[in-house]
């Protein structure tokens, strides 16, 4: 890794769980914020992004870069994160990077002890009896997850099902800023880092085309 | 209570002296100090006098500034104590701001008991700083002074602020800008036509699709405006009412931007914000008026004393809004969304006496409980059964009636009911606003009717009367030019902001 891009300052922010945001410079925290409930998240991101620059004893200004996770995640709060780190980068002209959340998740199992030979599985709550999930088969040397399957969206039961004759290692680590962060200079350096911040819903908008627009109103749920 | 501001005359010596003696007791000018300064060429002296028969004199301040001198000092302030706490002091002050500023000042200064939290709290607000502190200045109190100090280049008091307005409460992206009272820029981008096959406004597409045009929207009001994020001086938001989801894609966005920018946010009403659209267009808000704000998402009928004080929530739709009636019965009549101008179309050569349609809330036994309420949920499903008995009975009929005849109960109800609140309230004035205004026959019948009854109607241009940002941008200027300090990075959204909330804190 280049020295210049270990001076820089990374703004991380993921609001596909809680509300986490973090300030890294080189592979270091230098401060991460972190509101574990799944609401207000448009409450707390204004706050939260504030402190962690304040902890970091930087202005916005010295940010370079803006890292924002890209679920998968439920509508609402993902977006908030979305939009606020499209909007900072925008504010301070940093530029804007994304990450899957899940791969911050990954990132930190594989960091805490997770066994590289056999692959993780990684979910996380979508709500309505569903769990988003993939599968990952280990990290690259700096350390990027290695996706295999996966980002998608299943009843935990079909997903038993699907993953039943596959050796599986588990993780019930939540996503925080830090390894977002993490997995961002990873991809730096193997130069697979991506602009691409377009959320990851995996599920389509909540409504139906009704046969007869006389029908309209009748949702079903997904 | 209402109150005028004018410079002060020698005449008003008198006046002056006794509230003078009233407020600062032993501590007082004498009659020949204050005549002094109210004649001296480097004093500015503003004076309020209530504007009822009484005429008294409410409040008093004044600066002095030497010519060719960058600096200036408040020499005083005083507002009677059965006239404080109703925003006169501030009043004065501001003005006293806008003429150092006009007159190159770089800073200003003042005096202020160190035991004077209020009138502390006035000058923070105002953007002075404490720089000092002088030891027992107020004798025979023994009270310490702050000196405080207003740096203009870091403030924008006394000067018309640029603020970014950021909207996102239902289907349209708005980003508006403005400087003062003068619109630079009000970008739209709608996503109407992902609504179109769904007949109506899904919420999660809404969502999905502000989040996509934000970063563009912005992009191109700047551009429009020919300024950068670094020539804002604040930022307004839309925090309701509205579509939860959606607004809260704006306030996420204007709260980083906020943080990145370092620049004040104001957390406003919509509903608000449609009304104080009317300055970009007039220079003012001609008040006391009524509002009448029609869209697909609102009906509500507003009086409007005072657009940052004094907003009264007369009545509102207490089932669908005007515009949904309007997409509803498009899609009864197979026509496309949004039913407002498809409705407009078909009504063309239809007679609209050919059915009379119900006025929902218009007997007088409901008159008595709803007389500014409106309900078109009744009128949507007349309409339906009135087009199913003739689908029936396969008898053939024109759909430029039924369109027409519809259209006049909607328009008829919702300008009877605004006219009666402007003759009501002895209000001769009438505003609309929302996206429904561009309905032709609205227009037409608001006008007859207005004429017919001595009331000036009002209506701001379509851009600005649909969903937009700059209308967001202007409400947060006046909340600026008022002296109104900027909202928290706390506030959430608020679906069903009520009028009377003009700023969240």
């Amino acid at each position: 890794m280049s020295n210049k891009i270990s001076a820089q300052y990374n703004l991380c922010i993921d609001t596909s769980a809680g509300t986490t945001v973090a300030v890294m410079q080189g592979g270091e925290v230098r401060s991460e914020i972190n509101f574990d409930e799944n609401m207000k998240h448009a409450e707390r991101i204004g706050d939260a992004i504030a402190q962690a620059i304040n902890s970091a004893g930087i202005k916005p200004s010295q940010i370079t870069n803006v890292v924002v996770g890209r679920g998968p995640a439920p509508f609402t709060g993902l977006r908030i994160g979305i939009a606020a780190a499209v909007m900072f980068a925008e504010g301070v002209g940093a530029k804007l990077y994304g990450v899957t959340s899940l791969d911050a998740i990954a990132h930190a199992a594989f960091k805490n002890g997770a066994d590289n030979s056999i692959p993780l599985l990684v979910t996380a709550d979508a709500r309505r009896s569903e769990v988003y999930w993939a599968l990952y088969s280990g990290v690259t040397k700096s350390g990027a997850p290695i996706m295999i399957e996966g980002p998608s969206v299943a009843k935990p039961a079909a997903l038993e099902e699907l993953l039943a004759d596959k050796k599986l290692q588990r993780t019930q680590i939540k996503v925080a800023a830090q390894d977002l962060g993490k997995v961002f200079e990873a991809q730096q350096n193997d130069g697979t880092a991506s602009h691409d911040v377009t959320a990851l819903y995996l599920r389509e908008a909540d409504a139906v085309v009704p046969k007869d627009l006389r029908d309209f109103g009748k949702k079903v749920s997904g | 209570m209402s109150y005028l501001i004018r410079e002060a005359l020698h005449t008003d010596l008198d006046q002056l002296m006794v509230l003078e003696n009233s407020c600062f007791g032993s501590d007082a000018w004498d009659p020949d100090t204050m005549h002094s300064e109210l004649v001296a060429k480097h004093t500015h002296y503003l004076v309020a006098f209530s504007t009822d028969e009484s005429q008294r004199l409410l409040g008093y301040a004044g600066i002095s500034k030497i010519p060719g001198n960058d600096q200036a000092d408040i020499q005083t302030i005083a507002v009677s104590e059965q006239s404080r706490g109703k925003g006169i002091g501030k009043a004065l002050m501001l003005k006293l701001l806008q003429q150092a500023r006009e007159e190159q000042t770089e800073e200003m200064f003042l005096e202020v008991r160190a035991d004077n939290s209020a009138a502390q709290k006035l000058y923070l607000d105002l953007g002075f700083e404490h720089i000092d502190t002088r030891k027992r200045y107020y004798q025979p109190d023994d009270v310490d002074a702050w000196v405080m100090r207003l740096q203009f280049a870091n403030s924008v008091v006394g000067r018309e602020p640029i603020v970014l307005g950021i909207e996102t409460s239902c289907d349209e992206t708005g980003v508006g800008i403005v400087r003062g009272n003068t619109l630079l820029a009000n970008i739209i981008s709608s996503s109407m036509d992902e609504h179109a096959r769904f007949g109506g406004v899904v919420p999660e597409i809404a969502a999905r699709a502000h989040l996509e045009a934000l970063k563009p929207t912005l992009d191109q009001a700047l551009a429009k405006a020919q300024i950068s994020l670094k020539d804002i001086d604040a930022i307004a938001v839309t925090n309701g009412p509205g579509l939860g989801g959606a607004l809260m894609v704006g306030i996420g966005a204007a709260k980083a931007l906020s943080v990145a920018t370092g620049k004040p946010l104001y957390a406003v009403n919509h509903l608000v914000g449609h009304v104080g659209v009317d300055i970009l267009e007039r220079g003012e808000l001609k008040t006391p008026t009524v509002a009448l704000l029609v869209s697909g998402g609102h009906t509500s009928l507003l009086l409007v004393r005072d657009l940052l004080n004094d907003v009264e929530l007369l009545g509102e739709t207490i089932d669908d809004a005007a515009g949904e009636a309007f997409d509803k019965v498009a899609r009864i009549l197979r026509l496309k969304y949004p039913g407002g101008p498809e409705i407009d179309k078909a009504a063309v050569g239809g007679n609209p006496k050919a059915i009379r349609f119900p006025r929902g809330l218009s007997l007088p036994k409901d008159m008595e409980k709803h007389r500014y309420d409106f309900s078109f949920s009744g009128l949507k499903t007349a309409v339906a059964r009135w087009v199913e008995v003739a689908e029936a009975k396969n008898e053939k009929f024109s759909v430029a009636d039924v369109a027409a005849s519809f259209r006049e109960a909607v328009a008829d109800v919702l300008v009877t009911k605004a006219v009666n609140a402007c003759l009501d309230h002895n209000v001769p004035r009438l505003l609309l606003g929302g996206g429904v205004v561009a309905n032709a026959r609205l227009r037409e019948v608001a006008q007859e009717r207005c004429d017919a009854n001595g009331i000036e109607l009002r209506i701001p241009a379509l851009s600005l009367c649909t969903d937009n940002g700059a209308m967001i941008a202007a409400l947060g200027s006046q909340l600026i030019m008022a002296g109104r300090a900027p909202s928290s990075l706390h506030f959430g959204s608020e679906s069903t902001l009520p009028v009377t909330t003009v700023q969240s804190l």
